[in-house]
C-alpha cells in the first residue's frame, strides 16, 4: 500500500515511528490501521488475528493502539481464569478513560458487564471514539462459560456502542466456531517472518562490540542449524544470546579473522548442535550454558536433565515396576508361556501369531488388573515373598511416583487395574540393577 | 508425618506426637507390674535413651541436608543478584526472561520429604527471602486453588510481620484482604509486593532496621516450592508458570521442584513453550543408602548407646529398609519401637545403661530380679561352667550373685568396647577385596558377626586367603587405615592391638630397605603382587593363589611374605578374640533386644495370613479351651465365619449357596448331638449362615456372581 | 460538523472520504442506519400486525422469528420496532423489555433485568428478594394488575431464545407464555433464534401454552436481487453533502455491479451463502481499501478481498510450520492412508519418521527424540492434530492416541506453497506409502 496520506487523520511520524518500531511488519500495521478506520468512525465488531507464536501478533497490535493513543483496553486470557477476573480487568483498564466509572463496581455476569458497559458509553466523554477491546490467547475463552465468546464476538450489538474486540490467538477460527454459530468475525492472518525477515530483525540487535557483517554471518549459522527446527523468534534471539560469546571465542583468541567465515562456522556448527540438545529443550539452565562457555569447558562434561534418569528404588518396588512393566506389555495369554515351567506347545502358535500384529511398544501399554500384577511378581521374583501391608502399599506409592498409573477411579475398590508408564530403557536400566533380563521375558523381542 | 502419608505407601502409620505415646506408655507401665520401682525406673531410662538417640538423629538430619539446602539458599540469592544485576549487559537483554527454578531431586522415600522441605522453607525466611510458599499437589487441583493458596501464604505472612510492628496504613488494606474476598489473580499479588517492599525499604529506617524486610535487599524474591512435582496435573503446573512468566519483571519469582523419581520428569510434564520460560538447575541430594549408613554408624556401630540389637531384629529393620521403603525415618521408628517392647518386657532392662549407673543399679537388685537373673538362659550356661560350689553360691546367694553380676556387666561393656574398633578394622581390610566375600557395607560384616562365628564361615576364609596375597602398598594402606581408627578407640586391649600394628606397619617399611639388597627375592616377591596387581575376577586369583602354593612347595618363603602370614594371622586371632556373637556372653539378654517376630509382627504386618489363621484356628486369637480343633476336623463351636470358611475351601471356584448351607447345617447341629442325616436348618441357622457368608464376602473370601444362579464366586486359591 | 459542511457543498476530497467511511461503515458494521430489510415485506407486514393488535387492541401474543445467522432477523425486527413507535397514538403507551439468551443467563438474571427495563426499582426499592419465586410473584403482580384495555402493553423480545429453553425448568418462559394466554397486562413475546428445532426444545407445559406462530426468514433471494443488496449496501445517499461526488460514487458503483469479474466474485458469495453478514464481511475488506489515493471501488479491490475471505487459515498455518513439523505431518498422513483413519500415537509417527530419515543416506533429519516430541507437542498446542481421549486421564505423551485434522489436499497444497521446500520431503510426501 502506498504511503502516501493512507490514513490522513494519523500524523505522518506516529506511522514512521511504527514503521521503524516494527520492522517487517509493514503490510500487516496497514491492514490494521485500515480496518480500525478513524477513530470516530465505526470498525468491525470484531477481529481475529491468528499466526504462529512469535509472529508480532501481540506486539504490533499493543504498539498500534498504543502510538495512536487510541482508547484500548489488554487482556490476556490465561491470567484471567475466571470471567469475573476477565470483566474486572477491562473494567478496572477502561476506568482510566471514563472519570465516571467508580471503582467499586463489581460485576459476576456478562450481562452486568454489559450493563455497566452501557452507562459508560452513554457518557460520551471520548466523543464516540471507537474502543478496542484486545483479548490475548483468546483459545481460552472456549473452555469457559459458553455464552462469553459469542457475547464478545457481537459485543458492539449488545452494547449498542462503538466497540471492536479484538482476538489473539494461534488457534484458527475454525476451532472456535460454536455449534450453533455466532457472528463471524473479520480473520486476519499474521504470516511468519521469512527466514530473510528472521535474519534482518535478529541483526537488528546486534552485540555492540561487533562489526555488522560478522553478526550478521553469525545469526546465518545460527538459522543454518535452527532454522529447520524452530522459527519462534524469541527462541531464537535467546539462542543467538547464549552462543554468542563462544562464536566470538576464536576471534578473541585471534586465531581467525573475521573475514573467514567458513573456520567460524567449523568452530561454532558442533557447538550449536549441542545447544540444541541442551539448550533448546531446557535441558541445560541458560545460566550453566554460558557459565560452561566462559570456563571453557568441553562440553560433555555437563549432563542434561534427562541424563539422570537412574531412579534407585526398594528391591521389591524394582520387581513390581518389572512385573507391572511385562504385564503392560505383554498380552495376558502369553504369560502362561513366560511364567510357568511346562508350557506346553502354545509356544509355536504364539511364535506364527506375533509377526502380523504390530508390536506393543508401539501401541503402547495396556491396563492389567491386580492380581495379574502379583502373580507375575510372585513367579519373577527368586526369593519367597510374604504378602505383607508393605507389598500392598508399595504399589500406591508407584502410583503416586507416577511410575504406575490407576486406570479408571481411584475410588473403585475391588479389582483395581494399572498401567505402567515407564520407558523401555528406564526399565532396563533397572532390571540390570536387579540382574534380571527382562527382554526374554518381553513378548515383542521374541 | 501426617494420615496421607498412609495412602502414600510404604510407611507403618504411629501417632503423630511421641510425647503422648510414651507418657500413655509410662503409666502402662506401671499399672503393669507391681514393683513400679523398677517398673518407672526403667520407663525413665527408656526415655532419657531415646531422647539421646533423637537428640543424635536430629543432628546427623541436620547435618546431612545441611549441603544440598545451603547450596538451594546459595542458588536462590545468586539468582536473585544475576537477574537484578546484569540488566544492562548485552546477553541479558537479549536472552528471553526466564524464571529461576530448581530441580531437587530427592529420592522415592518420600514420607522423609517433609522434613526437608520443613528445614528448606525455614532455612529460605532465615536467610534469603520472607516469602517462601510451599505447595502440595493435592490441595492444587485447579489453577484457581493453586493461586489462592499462593496469595494466602504470601499475604498471611505478610499480615503476621505488619501485626508485630504496629503500623495502622497498612493493617487497613492488609485487614481487608482475607475478609472481602479480593479477586485472586497475580495481579493484585503484584500490587501488593510492590506495596509491601516500598514500605518496607521506603521511608524511617529507623523502624525498618527491626522490619523484617530488613535484612533482604530490596526486593526479595518470591519462592514457590513444589513439594510434589509428579503429582501436579500438567495443565495447572503449565498455566501457572506461564503466568508468573509474564510477571517476572515485577516479581522475582524462584521455583523449586521437588522430584521423587528422576528430573526428566519436568520434560514428561511441560511441552517446549512452558518449559522455555524456566531456567532449570539441578539439585541432588545424598542418596538414602549412604544416609542409613550414616544413621548405623550413629546409632548402631557405636558403645554411646548401651541398647543394642541382636542379629535378627538388626535384620528385620535393614530388610524393611531395603526391600520396601528407604525410608530413614521409619528405620529409627523401628529402633524406637524395638527400644520401647525390650524396656517393656524385659524386667533386667534397668540395667542396660552406662557402665557406672548399670553396676550401681546391680548393686539394688531386688530378690526376684535377682530370680530373674537366674532364670536368664545365658546365665544359666554362665553358671554350669562353674564348680558346683559356685554354683550353689550364684544359685543361692543374693549377695553373691549381685557381685557377679557386675563383673558380668563390666565383661560385657568391654566387649563392646573392643568388639566395635575390631569390627572396622575387618571391614576396612576386607571391602577393598574383589567380588567383597565380607559385604561391601560394614552393616553386612556387623550382622554377619551378631549371627554366628565370622571365622567359620565361608567367605571369611577366602577373604583371609586373599589378604593373605595381598599386596605389600595395600597392606600398609589398610593397616594405616585401621591405625587411624583404633586411636580412637581406648582401653588397653586395644592400645595393645595398635601398638602390634604399628610394629608390623614398621617391620614392611624396615623391608624395603632390606630388600634393596635382597635383589633375587626381590624378583620372586613381587611376581605374586605383580599377579595379584590387577585385582579384577576372582577366578583370575585363584589361579595365582595355586601358582602361590606351588610356590611354596618348591622354596621357601620370602621374608615379606612370612611377615605378611604373621600379620594376617594376628589380625584373625583378634577377630577370634574380639567378634565372637554376643549370644556367648552372660546376661546379653540385658541389652540385646532379641525377638524379631514381634517386631516383624508389627512393622510389616501381613493382614491376609492373620485373617486366614484366625479364621484357620480361632483359638490363636479367641483363647477358648473348645477351640483348639485338631487338624482338618471343623470343630462346631468355632464361630459360624470359621466354619462356612472351612467349608467354602472344599469347593471349587463357585460355591452353591444351598450346598453349602446344607454343610453348614450340620456342622452346627453337630453340636446338639442329634444326628440326623438330613439336619433341620431353622430360621436362626439360615440366618447364621447368611451373616457368615456376608462377612466372608466383607473380608473378600467370596463375591456375587451372574455366572450362576444361587452361587457365589470364590476368590482364594487352593484347599485342603 | 457535517452541518457547517452541508452549507458549502464541495468538500476537500478527504473530507469526502472520510465522510463516505463514515456511512458506509456504520451500514455495514452496525445495521443500524437504513434499516429496510430486503425481500421480507410480507414477514414484516405480518409482525407489525401482530404487534400492533397487542398494542392498540391489548391482545396479548407470541411469536418466534426463526432464520439463519445473518438473514436479518435483528433487522427486521428493529424496523418493524421502529415503524411502531413512528404512529403516534401507540407511541407512549408501549414498554419493551429486551433480553438477550447471551446475556441473561439464568433466570433470576432475567427477572432483575426485566424489572430494571420496566423501571420498578424504585418500586421494590429497597427490599430484597429472598427467593426467586418471591421476585417472580412480584413481577406477575405488577404485571397482572392491569386488565386488556387500560394498562399498558409491554413486548419482550428474546433474541437468542434457545438459549432460554436451556434455563432450569423453562420458569420464565413458562410464565411469560402464561401471562401471553390470560387476559392480563397485554403483552406480546416474540422470540428470535436460528434454530430450527426449537420447538423441540420446549417443554410440553410451556409449548402447549405457545401460540405456534412462527415468522420464517429463509429468503429466497435470487443472485439478482443479490446484486441489488449489494449495490444498496455502497450506494450513498441522496443527502450526501458532496453532490458531484456522491453522484461520481454512485455511478462507479453501478458501473462495479455490471462488471464480469465482480459478478464472478459476488456469484462466488453467494453460493456460498446469501446472507448479509458474508457479504458485509466482504464488502468491510472492500471498504477498507478505499483511501485518498484510490477513492473509487475497483474491481481489483474486490478480487483482492474476496480472497482474502476466502483463505483457507488452516494452510496458513501450516505454512508457518517448521520442516521437522511439516515431516511429522507427513508421517501422520501416510499412517492415516495406511490404517485408514484409525487413531495413531507419537510412537508410530515416530517410527514413521525414523523409515523416512534412514532411507536418506544423509542424515539432515535425525534429531533427538525429545526434539522431535517438542515438535510434535508444538502440532498439539495449534490443534492440528487432536487427542482422543480428555486431558484427565495420565498416559505418557508417546502413547497418547490422535487423530490429524488436515486432509490430504490440504497437506499437498501447503507442500506447494512452502517456501523452500526440501524436494525428499516432497517426494516422500508424494509416494503413495512410505
Amino acid at each position: 500500500m502506498p504511503d502516501q496520506t493512507p490514513f490522513p487523520t494519523y500524523m505522518k511520524d506516529v506511522l514512521l515511528r511504527l514503521k521503524k518500531q516494527l520492522p517487517c511488519r509493514d503490510n500487516e500495521v496497514s491492514m490494521l490501521l485500515s480496518l480500525f478506520g478513524e477513530p470516530q468512525h465505526y470498525s468491525y465488531p470484531s477481529i481475529l488475528i491468528y499466526g504462529h507464536r512469535a509472529t508480532g501478533k501481540t506486539f504490533v497490535t499493543q504498539t498500534v493502539l498504543q502510538e495512536l493513543k487510541l482508547p484500548h483496553a489488554f487482556v490476556s486470557m490465561v491470567e484471567c481464569f475466571t470471567p469475573r477476573l476477565l470483566f474486572q480487568q477491562i473494567l478496572s483498564q477502561l476506568s482510566s478513560l471514563y472519570p465516571s466509572l467508580d471503582e467499586e463496581f463489581h460485576c459476576e455476569t456478562l450481562n452486568d458487564f454489559i450493563r455497566i458497559f452501557r452507562q459508560l458509553s452513554t457518557s460520551n466523554v471520548l466523543d464516540q471514539q471507537t474502543v478496542y477491546i484486545v483479548i490475548d490467547q483468546a483459545e481460552v475463552l472456549r473452555d469457559m462459560d459458553a455464552n462469553l465468546l459469542p457475547g464478545f464476538l457481537r459485543l458492539q450489538e449488545l452494547v449498542g456502542g462503538n466497540i471492536t474486540v479484538i482476538f489473539l490467538t494461534e488457534i484458527v477460527w475454525e476451532k472456535f466456531r460454536p455449534n450453533t454459530g455466532c457472528l463471524e468475525p473479520i480473520l486476519f492472518y499474521f504470516p511468519d517472518y521469512t527466514k530473510a525477515e528472521l535474519q534482518q530483525i535478529l541483526c537488528k540487535d546486534r552485540h555492540p562490540e561487533f562489526s555488522d557483517d560478522l553478526y550478521a554471518t553469525y545469526i546465518n549459522i545460527l538459522l543454518g542449524v535452527f532454522y529447520a527446527v524452530c522459527r519462534d523468534l524469541c527462541e531464537l534471539r535467546h539462542l543467538a544470546a547464549l552462543n554468542f560469546s563462544k562464536f566470538c571465542e576464536p576471534l578473541l583468541k585471534g586465531e581467525v579473522r573475521e573475514s573467514d567465515t567458513h573456520k567460524l562456522w567449523r568452530s561454532i556448527e558442533p557447538h550449536l548442535r549441542k545447544a540444541m540438545q541442551t539448550v533448546y529443550l531446557r535441558e541445560v539452565s541458560s545460566l550453566q550454558w554460558e557459565m560452561m562457555q566462559d570456563t571453557k569447558e568441553e562440553t560433555g562434561y555437563l549432563k542434561g536433565l534427562s541424563a539422570y534418569t537412574h531412579v534407585d528404588l526398594p528391591y521389591y518396588s524394582k520387581f513390581l515396576l518389572i512385573a507391572a512393566y511385562l504385564a503392560s506389555f505383554n498380552p495376558a495369554r502369553t504369560d502362561k508361556r513366560f511364567f510357568l515351567k511346562h508350557h506346553g506347545k502354545m509356544k509355536k502358535v504364539t511364535f506364527l501369531k506375533k509377526h502380523e500384529k504390530t508390536s506393543n511398544h508401539l501401541l503402547g501399554p495396556k491396563p492389567f488388573p491386580l492380581d495379574r500384577l502379583l502373580a507375575i511378581f510372585y513367579s519373577i521374583v527368586d526369593s519367597r515373598v510374604a504378602s505383607t501391608a508393605n507389598i500392598f502399599s508399595q504399589i500406591s506409592s508407584l502410583v503416586t511416583l507416577q511410575l504406575l498409573t490407576l486406570v479408571g477411579h481411584s475410588d473403585q475398590l475391588d479389582s483395581p487395574k494399572y498401567k505402567c508408564t515407564v520407558s523401555m530403557d528406564f526399565i532396563c536400566a533397572i532390571a540390570r540393577t536387579v540382574n534380571f533380563d527382562i527382554v526374554r521375558y518381553l513378548y515383542d523381542f521374541l | 508425618m501426617t494420615t496421607s502419608s498412609v495412602s502414600k505407601g510404604c510407611f507403618v502409620f504411629k501417632p503423630a506426637s511421641k510425647k503422648q505415646r510414651i507418657l500413655s506408655a509410662g503409666d502402662y507401665f506401671h499399672d503393669e507390674d507391681e514393683e513400679s520401682a523398677s517398673s518407672k525406673l526403667r520407663f525413665e531410662t527408656l526415655q532419657s535413651l531415646w531422647q539421646q538417640i533423637k537428640l543424635e538423629t536430629d543432628s546427623i538430619q541436620e547435618e546431612l541436608n545441611k549441603n544440598i539446602l545451603d547450596s538451594l539458599a546459595e542458588f536462590a540469592r545468586t539468582s536473585t543478584t544475576f537477574f537484578r544485576s546484569k540488566t544492562d549487559e548485552w546477553t541479558f537483554r537479549m536472552r528471553s526472561s526466564e524464571i529461576p527454578t530448581a530441580a531437587l531431586v530427592l529420592g522415592v522415600n518420600v514420607t522423609d520429604h517433609n522434613m526437608t522441605f520443613q528445614n528448606l522453607s525455614e532455612l529460605l525466611h532465615q536467610s534469603v527471602t520472607p516469602y517462601v510458599v510451599g505447595l502440595d499437589a493435592k490441595d492444587c487441583p485447579s489453577l484457581k486453588h493453586t493461586v489462592q493458596k499462593v496469595l494466602l501464604q504470601l499475604m498471611g505472612y505478610h499480615l503476621s510481620v505488619e501485626e508485630d510492628e504496629e503500623e495502622p496504613q497498612p493493617k487497613a488494606n492488609i485487614s481487608g484482604i482475607p475478609k472481602k474476598r479480593i479477586q485472586c489473580s497475580i495481579a493484585t499479588l503484584c500490587e501488593w509486593y510492590q506495596t509491601v517492599t516500598k514500605d518496607s525499604n521506603g521511608l524511617s529506617p529507623s523502624k525498618k532496621r527491626k522490619s523484617t524486610l530488613g535484612k533482604f535487599g530490596q526486593n526479595p524474591p518470591i519462592v514457590v516450592i513444589f513439594k510434589d512435582l509428579e503429582s501436579f496435573t500438567s495443565k495447572v503446573l503449565q498455566e501457572f508458570i506461564i503466568i508468573c512468566s509474564q510477571y517476572i519483571h515485577q516479581l522475582p519469582f524462584i521455583f523449586i521442584f521437588g522430584i521423587a523419581t528422576s528430573p526428566a520428569t519436568v520434560h514428561r510434564m511441560l511441552p517446549h513453550s512452558v518449559s522455555s520460560h524456566l531456567c532449570i538447575e539441578l539439585f541432588q541430594s545424598l542418596s538414602c543408602t549412604k544416609h542409613l549408613a550414616t544413621v548405623m554408624d550413629k546409632l548402631i556401630l557405636t558403645t554411646s548407646f548401651p541398647f543394642k540389637l541382636n542379629g535378627k531384629t538388626l535384620q528385620v529393620l535393614l530388610s524393611i529398609f531395603l526391600f520396601h521403603d528407604f525410608s530413614v525415618r521409619n528405620f529409627i521408628k523401628g529402633l524406637q519401637l524395638s527400644l520401647m517392647e525390650h524396656f517393656y518386657n524385659q524386667p533386667l532392662s534397668v540395667l542396660c545403661c552406662d557402665k557406672h549407673k548399670a553396676s550401681k543399679r546391680a548393686q539394688v537388685l531386688s530378690s526376684e530380679e535377682c530370680e530373674n537373673v537366674r532364670q536368664l538362659p545365658s546365665f544359666m550356661r554362665y553358671v554350669e561352667n562353674q564348680e558346683p560350689d559356685e554354683q550353689v553360691k550364684l544359685l543361692t546367694d543374693d549377695h553373691h550373685l549381685k557381685e557377679v553380676v557386675q563383673q558380668l556387666l563390666k565383661q560385657l561393656h568391654l566387649y563392646h568396647k573392643n568388639y566395635y574398633p575390631v569390627l572396622r578394622c575387618l571391614h576396612i581390610l576386607t571391602s577393598s577385596l574383589p567380588k567383597y566375600p565380607l559385604g561391601k557395607q560394614i552393616r553386612e560384616l556387623h550382622s554377619m558377626c551378631l549371627e554366628r562365628n565370622v571365622w567359620e564361615t565361608e567367605e571369611y576364609k577366602s577373604a583371609f586367603q586373599l589378604l593373605r596375597l595381598m599386596a605389600k602398598d595395600e597392606l600398609l594402606t589398610g593397616f594405616n587405615k585401621c591405625l587411624e581408627i583404633l586411636t580412637y578407640g581406648k582401653g588397653k586391649v586395644i592400645n595393645e592391638v595398635q601398638e602390634k600394628l604399628e610394629t608390623f606397619v614398621k617391620l614392611f617399611q624396615e623391608l624395603d630397605n632390606i630388600s634393596l639388597d635382597y635383589k633375587e627375592d626381590d624378583g620372586e616377591d613381587t611376581s605374586p603382587q605383580k599377579g595379584f596387581q590387577q585385582k579384577t575376577d576372582l577366578f583370575h586369583l585363584q589361579k595365582t593363589l595355586l601358582e602361590m602354593k606351588e610356590l611354596k612347595k618348591n622354596k621357601k618363603l620370602t621374608k615379606f611374605e612370612m611377615l605378611r602370614l604373621e600379620a594376617i594371622d594376628f589380625i584373625d586371632h583378634i577377630v577370634k578374640k574380639h567378634l565372637l556373637p554376643p549370644e556367648y556372653l552372660a546376661l546379653h539378654e540385658v541389652v540385646y533386644y532379641s525377638c524379631s517376630g514381634t517386631l516383624r509382627k508389627h512393622l510389616n504386618a501381613a493382614p491376609r495370613t492373620a485373617i486366614q489363621t484366625a479364621l484357620n484356628n480361632p483359638y490363636k486369637y479367641l483363647p477358648n479351651e473348645s477351640l483348639q480343633s485338631d487338624g482338618g476336623a471343623i470343630s462346631s463351636t468355632a464361630p459360624d465365619i470359621c466354619i462356612a470358611y472351612k467349608l467354602h475351601l472344599e469347593c471349587g471356584r463357585l460355591i452353591n449357596l444351598y450346598d453349602w448351607l446344607e454343610a453348614f447345617g450340620t456342622v452346627v447341629s453337630a453340636t446338639e448331638g442329634n444326628d440326623t442325616e438330613s439336619p433341620v436348618i431353622d430360621d436362626v441357622k439360615h440366618a447364621r449362615f447368611i451373616r457368615a457368608v456376608s462377612e466372608l464376602e466383607f473380608v473378600g473370601f467370596v463375591k456375587p456372581t451372574k455366572k450362576k444362579t444361587d452361587h457365589v464366586a470364590r476368590l482364594t486359591w487352593g484347599g485342603c | 460538523m457535517s452541518k457547517r459542511k452541508s452549507k458549502d457543498d464541495s468538500l476537500s476530497i478527504g473530507e469526502c472520504i472520510s465522510l463516505v467511511q463514515k456511512i458506509l461503515r456504520e451500514r455495514i458494521c452496525c445495521q443500524k442506519s437504513n434499516g429496510k430489510p430486503f425481500g421480507v415485506e410480507m414477514q414484516q407486514k405480518h409482525l407489525l400486525e401482530l404487534l400492533k393488535r397487542t398494542v392498540v387492541h391489548g391482545e396479548s401474543n407470541s411469536v418466534l422469528i426463526i432464520g439463519p445467522r445473518g438473514f436479518g432477523k435483528t433487522m427486521l425486527l428493529n424496523s418493524v420496532l421502529t415503524e411502531l413507535l413512528g404512529m403516534k397514538h401507540i407511541k407512549g403507551n408501549v414498554l419493551i423489555v429486551q433480553l438477550n439468551g447471551l446475556l441473561q443467563t439464568d433466570d433470576r438474571i432475567a427477572l432483575k433485568e426485566i424489572t430494571r427495563q420496566l423501571n420498578l426499582e424504585n418500586v421494590i426499592g429497597e427490599r430484597v428478594f429472598g427467593s426467586f419465586a418471591e421476585n417472580l410473584a412480584f413481577l406477575l403482580e405488577a404485571l397482572k394488575k392491569g386488565d386488556r384495555n387500560s394498562s399498558r402493553s409491554v413486548l419482550f423480545i428474546l433474541d437468542e431464545f434457545d438459549l432460554f429453553a436451556h434455563h432450569k425448568n423453562q420458569t420464565l418462559l413458562y410464565n411469560l407464555f402464561d401471562i401471553s394466554q390470560s387476559a392480563q397486562t397485554p403483552i406480546a413475546v416474540v422470540g428470535l433464534t436460528c434454530r430450527l428445532d426449537v420447538l423441540e426444545l420446549l417443554e410440553k407445559r410451556v409449548k402447549s401454552r405457545f401460540s405456534h406462530r412462527q415468522i420464517h426468514l429463509l429468503t429466497s433471494c435470487d443472485f439478482k436481487q443479490y446484486v441489488i443488496m449489494f449495490q444498496q449496501q455502497l450506494l450513498l445517499p441522496e443527502d450526501f453533502p458532496d453532490k458531484s461526488f456522491a453522484e461520481e460514487w454512485n455511478q462507479n458503483i453501478r458501473f462495479l455491479s455490471r462488471d464480469a469479474s465482480v459478478e464472478e466474485i459476488l456469484k462466488k458469495h453467494f453460493f456460498l451463502s446469501k446472507d448479509f453478514r458474508s457479504l458485509h464481511l466482504l464488502l468491510m475488506r472492500v471498504l477498507c481499501r478505499v483511501t485518498v489515493s484510490n477513492k473509487t471501488i475497483k474491481p481489483a479491490d474486490l478480487i483482492e478481498a474476496s480472497h482474502l475471505c476466502t483463505m483457507d487459515s488452516k494452510a496458513n498455518i501450516l505454512h508457518g510450520l517448521s520442516v521437522l513439523e511439516l515431516c511429522l505431518i507427513i508421517a501422520m498422513k501416510h499412517l492415516n492412508d495406511v490404517y485408514d483413519g484409525e487413531p495413531f500415537n507419537f510412537q508410530m509417527v515416530y517410527n514413521e519418521f525414523q523409515k523416512f530419515v534412514q532411507r536418506k543416506a544423509h542424515s539432515v533429519y535425525n534429531y533427538e527424540k525429545p526434539v522431535v516430541i517438542k515438535a510434535f507437542e508444538h502440532l498439539h498446542q495449534l490443534e492440528l492434530v487432536k487427542p482422543m481421549d480428555g486431558p484427565s486421564v495420565r498416559i505418557q505423551k508417546e502413547y497418547q492416541l490422535v487423530k490429524l485434522l488436515l486432509d490430504n489436499s490440504q497437506i499437498m497444497e501447503a507442500l506447494q506453497r512452502y517456501p523452500q521446500c526440501p524436494t525428499d520431503v516432497k517426494q516422500w510426501a508424494a509416494s503413495a506409502f512410505a
